[in-house]
């Protein structure tokens, strides 16, 4: 039996921040207050390929702070690949914390599916 | 029984459970739906509707 849920990613664990950095080859995230322009913010920096400023995570409200400028200063592809890989490496986690199996297979449009088997199975 | 979760390029979350029996999908899934953010849409399948009525109709026999 079965219900589909839509959900939006807030960013919220740190390790799995960290997780994503390592999977997509970034520098590891540092915590801190960051310069985004002519703002400033506070919570975990993630140097993004070709971005101007950090994109800044605030885990305690799970919100991302950044400064592109429309795409001028960073691609949008690159926040969303962090996004994406923070999702999976996310719910890896909380998976495997409760003793499940994953399993992740890339799909044509580019999305990622990952499946939890439950219930014992290997 | 298992837990799909389609992450989008743009890493919006799409969480599907399969092979469970009635309502226990939604527990099921709890733990990973709460840890990956909020929550915009549900759909129920047709699978669960089914199952949902099938168990009431057993309650009236009883």
């Amino acid at each position: 039996m079965s219900h589909i849920v839509q959900i939006q990613t807030e960013v919220r664990d740190p390790l799995a921040v960290r997780s994503a950095c390592d999977r997509l080859k970034l520098p590891q995230p540092t915590q801190g207050e960051f310069k985004l322009f002519s703002a400033k913010a506070v919570g975990l920096g993630v140097e993004l390929p070709g971005w101007r400023y950090p994109v800044v995570c605030d885990t305690a409200s799970g919100q991302i702070h950044f400064d592109n400028y429309g795409g001028r200063w960073g691609e949008q592809s690159r926040l969303d690949a962090f996004l994406q890989r923070y999702a999976l490496e996310k719910a890896s986690i909380e998976a495997r914390r409760k003793g499940h199996t994953v399993v992740e297979q890339p799909l044509e449009d580019g999305s990622i599916k990952l499946t939890v088997q439950i219930g014992g199975a290997a | 029984m298992s837990i799909e979760i389609i992450v989008s390029p743009n890493g919006e979350s799409r969480v599907e459970t399969k092979g469970f029996a009635g309502s226990s999908c939604r527990e099921a899934s709890q733990f990973i739906e709460s840890a990956l953010g909020k929550r915009v849409g549900e759909e129920l399948t047709p699978e669960f509707h089914q199952q949902t009525a099938s168990q009431h109709v057993q309650q009236w026999d009883r």
